[in-house]
């Protein structure tokens, strides 16, 4: 499958233009100007003063809380999307398609709708959260595994429906080989299936990451946002938009978009070596 | 063929949705107008019966129809949101500070402070919401750096009601109303800020939201105005009500924006709506939403809801609210370092 | 494709799977359901009637469906541009698609505030002209166009990539201008893609939250999308309004996605039984 974006070049005539510029306007204004606007807003005060606003107690803490809950989800996201993916193609069982067909979901359902639910299920009044509280002293809501599971569930999709299609196309051969030689199926797997799914794996894994750390909507409701407990960057950001803190707010900001491009640009490196491969 | 006109169809719709989307131009004429409201959440149940009252009133008295738009938000929030571009003709908030901030935006240029109320249209207390029975006997101040007990009280980044919370505790250990902590000591009274503080699990972004997590079933406490807590009751909750004996007096400023009624040409209807809540009718809506009010006689006539505090002060006591914004709230305030040394170890 | 036998390690991962998923995504929407009957069915039958959720729903609808007609035109043709032409900076473009996927939706809505608030760059001008962005519809709208960008865009452009080719230069010798050939032959294969493109746009569009938040303002019944009416009704202790429109909302977000993507296996299925579409 051809995943490279350069076809034959056409001759840059006129009706090539007509396309191209509207495209290239279009993406200007709508995310090169908001872009600069912020980054030349948060270099208001120079290096320094960013650097200030990011290192800023309760900000640094909001950022940390960010990166490590986004990535235990990613984690736990790859392994089980993982899973999944394979319990899906390879295997046939009733409930099957019903299932295929849950994946999908959070990617259609609104992430404020995600946080209500999640409270609705795990909140201290609910027979759920107040047993899980009583009884195992683990608090969902208000505290940082509810952040960790509103990340999963909006996240969940992305690394199922990236290793999907690769399993699928999966040159079966080598693994009857495998077989064939003595192997067994664990074996088998961690040596012949695993390393074909490494890739894909990586790149849900990394989208599902650089997805989650901007995740505002489901974490706002689910999260407590105490300063230095519970708050997340992005509710940080709202904070201090709210407060007047507009340096704050930007600094934070570039930092949360340096970070997802990073991330972006690592899973296209490596959707394009995967490519390649193939 | 069928393609062109399938594609016209769309189309169609679009331009419909185009024309009902755009901002229909307000109908200023003599018989009708638009008055724009940004409050802060508390008195929202409030001002959904003093509204329809003020198009009453004003109907009758000048035949004209009076459309009103209203916004709730942390007071802070909605502050920002004025100062940022929301064109709000009247604005009723939580602290003057915030007031403060769109006159400083130079959207009101008269003295909203002027006049018999000093711009102050109801007053609340800072008090406690407690569990039904008061299960944890909390009575005062210092009750609330019991150990494991859970508090909840909105974060002062976005709500006013928190910097209230937080200047009423400051405040009494201040004024040696609080047992063990010698007046005007203000490290003492840092220190027990940090002990109440370190026993805080949730701080959400308004007062508001503050108790519905109460309600919810998180937490032993919720330091809050005693104006949510009676509406809360008055929606069937069976959370019970504590007044410190020594606390502030919150008070709530209402004012109009200049720069939004000169541009609306709404600046007669803003000004007799902000005389308006003065009125003994306004006043006693007020009164009966949990609101301490500013008019005398309202205030007499409802005392025996609004028990009297045995020490009371107000941000005089700060010095203004300038100075709370640097020395209590700033980045090396008092607030901001407690918060940090109560975090910091985690 | 041959299913592997399903032995005890097999039973166990698909149990593992399915208790996961149940409690993950199931469970909570359980719980949501629950939730909007709690008090009685009565209950939810009057909060469907209620005129500001109803408001709410309309203006988001509103905002989705203009969303989705600028996001087809423009999502397809960008990603007709970057796979079929070659130009500097097309590579930093290909990357910028995907921000504001990644992107929190709070600071799209500050980007926005630096843009058209007050104090910002376009103020002035709007201002003279007398045309309001920010805590107004087009302010709401310019958010909730951003972060549904490159949804339409990234399905369009595996499609446009897998084009048959033959079939152009078949139609380009027999004389057919461009917009025939478009019509005629690219279209119907990229068809599926484009209304899967297109649910997603409009799924997202209807859920935006973080964004519509901050340049909105909330003003009942004038900038009050869905979502901001959802997280009012919650502030007003509304739950079963809350509830009652997370589940509209919702619902309707899932049923259009799952149509389009019926209707993408269905085109699939097709393709592999060897029909190929030529005219309509």
């Amino acid at each position: 499958m051809e995943h490279s974006l350069v076809q034959e070049k056409q001759k840059t005539g006129f009706s090539e233009w007509m396309l191209r510029l509207p495209s290239i306007l279009y993406l200007v204004m709508m995310i090169v100007i908001p872009l600069i606007v912020i980054i030349q807003d948060g270099f208001r005060e120079g290096i320094s003063g960013l650097v200030h606003q990011i290192t800023l107690p309760i900000a640094w803490h909001a950022i940390l809380l960010t990166l490590w809950t986004s990535a235990l989800m990613t984690i736990i996201n790859a392994l089980m999307g993982l899973v999944t993916a394979y319990v899906l193609v390879r295997y046939d069982f009733p409930g099957k398609r019903i299932l295929n067909a849950i994946i999908d979901l959070p990617l259609s359902i609104p992430t404020l709708v995600t946080g209500v639910m999640l409270v609705m299920l795990y909140g201290p009044q609910q027979a759920l959260g107040s047993f899980l509280n009583e009884s195992l002293g683990l608090q969902i809501i208000f505290a940082p595994p509810g952040i960790v599971l509103a990340l999963l569930f909006i996240s969940f999709p992305f690394v199922v429906r990236t290793v999907q299609p690769v399993l699928e196309d999966l040159d079966r051969s080598q693994e009857d080989a495998a077989n064939t030689l003595g192997a067994n199926s664990w074996t088998t797997f961690r040596k012949v299936v695993l390393p074909a799914l490494i890739l894909p794996t990586l790149s849900g894994g990394l989208l599902s990451f650089s997805r989650a750390v901007g995740e505002f909507g489901a974490v706002v409701i689910v999260a407590g946002n105490i300063p230095l407990k519970t708050q997340t960057a992005a509710v940080y950001v709202l904070g201090a938009v709210e407060s007047e803190n507009r340096l704050g707010a930007s600094a934070v900001s570039l930092l949360l978009i340096a970070m997802s491009l990073f991330v972006l640009m690592t899973a296209n490196i490596i959707e394009k070596r995967w490519g390649a491969h193939q | 063929m069928k393609n062109k006109k399938l594609f016209c169809l769309p189309i169609l719709i679009i331009a419909l949705l185009l024309v009902s989307c755009s901002s229909k131009t307000r109908d200023q004429a003599a018989d009708e107008i638009t008055l724009i409201l940004g409050a802060y959440t508390t008195p929202r149940e409030a001002y959904s019966q003093i509204i329809p009252l003020f198009q009453e009133y004003w109907l009758e008295k000048t035949g004209q129809t009076v459309t009103f738009e209203e916004s709730y938000l942390g007071s802070g929030a909605q502050s920002r949101a004025v100062v940022e571009g929301f064109e709000a003709d009247v604005v009723a908030l939580s602290l003057e500070a915030d007031v403060n901030r769109i006159q400083e935006a130079g959207l009101i240029t008269h003295d909203w402070k002027q006049g018999e109320y000093k711009g102050i249209v109801t007053t609340s207390v800072v008090s406690f919401a407690v569990r039904e029975g008061n299960p944890k006997n909390i009575q005062d101040w210092i009750d609330l750096t019991q150990p494991g007990l859970e508090i909840l009280t909105p974060n002062p980044n976005t709500s006013g009601g928190a910097m209230w919370n937080i200047l009423a505790l400051y405040g009494a250990a201040l004024r040696g109303q609080i047992e063990g902590i010698p007046a005007e000591d203000p490290q003492a009274s840092s220190e027990f800020l940090c002990q109440v503080l370190s026993n805080v699990s949730v701080m959400d972004k308004a007062a508001r939201d503050s108790i519905l997590n109460f309600e919810m079933g998180i937490g032993d406490l919720a330091i809050t105005y005693e104006n949510e807590v009676l509406v809360g009751r008055q929606t069937g909750k069976t959370y019970e009500l504590v007044i410190p004996t020594s606390t502030i007096l919150i008070e709530n400023p209402i004012a109009v924006v200049d720069a939004s009624v000169d541009k609306h040409s709404t600046r007669e209807v803003a000004e007799a709506f902000v005389e308006f809540v003065y009125t003994t009718q306004a006043q006693e809506i007020y009164a009966q939403h949990g609101l301490r009010v500013v008019n005398p006689e309202v205030a007499a006539a409802s005392s025996d809801m609004y028990p009297k505090v045995a020490d009371l002060f107000t941000v005089d006591f700060f010095s203004g609210w300038e100075n709370i914004m640097i020395d209590i709230f700033g980045e090396e305030g008092v607030f901001t370092q407690a918060i940090l040394q109560v975090q910091g170890g985690e | 494709m041959n299913k592997d036998k399903k032995g005890l390690g097999a039973w166990t991962l698909i149990l593992l799977v399915i208790i996961y998923m149940g409690f993950l995504i199931i469970a909570p929407i359980f719980a949501l359901i629950k939730g909007a009957f709690q008090d009685s069915f009565d209950a939810f039958w009057q909060s469907l009637t209620s005129t500001a959720m109803l408001d709410s729903l309309w203006l988001s609808l509103k905002i989705a469906l203009l969303v989705v007609f600028i996001q087809a035109i423009f999502g397809s043709l960008i990603a007709w541009v970057l796979v079929r032409q070659d130009f500097p900076g097309k590579s930093i473009l290909n990357n910028l698609i995907d921000i504001p996927f990644a992107l929190s939706p709070v600071v799209v809505g500050y980007m926005l505030l630096l843009l058209f608030g007050r104090n910002g760059f376009f103020y002035p001008v709007l201002d003279a002209l007398n045309i309001k962005i920010a805590f107004a519809v087009p302010g709401m709208f310019l958010a909730t166009l951003f972060v549904s960008l490159p949804f339409m865009i990234r399905e369009m452009i595996p499609v446009i990539i897998n084009l048959d080719r033959q079939q152009e230069y078949a139609a380009a010798t027999l004389g057919a201008n461009k917009w025939i050939s478009f019509w005629r032959i690219i279209f119907p294969q990229m068809k599926s893609a484009f209304i899967y493109g297109i649910s997603l746009t409009l799924a997202r569009a209807f859920g935006e939250f973080g964004a519509v938040l901050v340049i909105g303002g909330g003003v009942q019944g004038r900038t009050e999308t869905a979502t901001l009416f959802i997280f009012r009704s919650i502030e007003e202790r509304q739950n079963i309004e809350a509830y009652t429109a997370s589940i509209l909302l919702g619902a309707f977000s899932v049923l259009i996605v799952s149509l389009a993507d019926s209707f993408k296996n269905a085109q699939k299925k097709k393709q592999k039984m060897g029909s190929i579409e030529v005219r309509r």
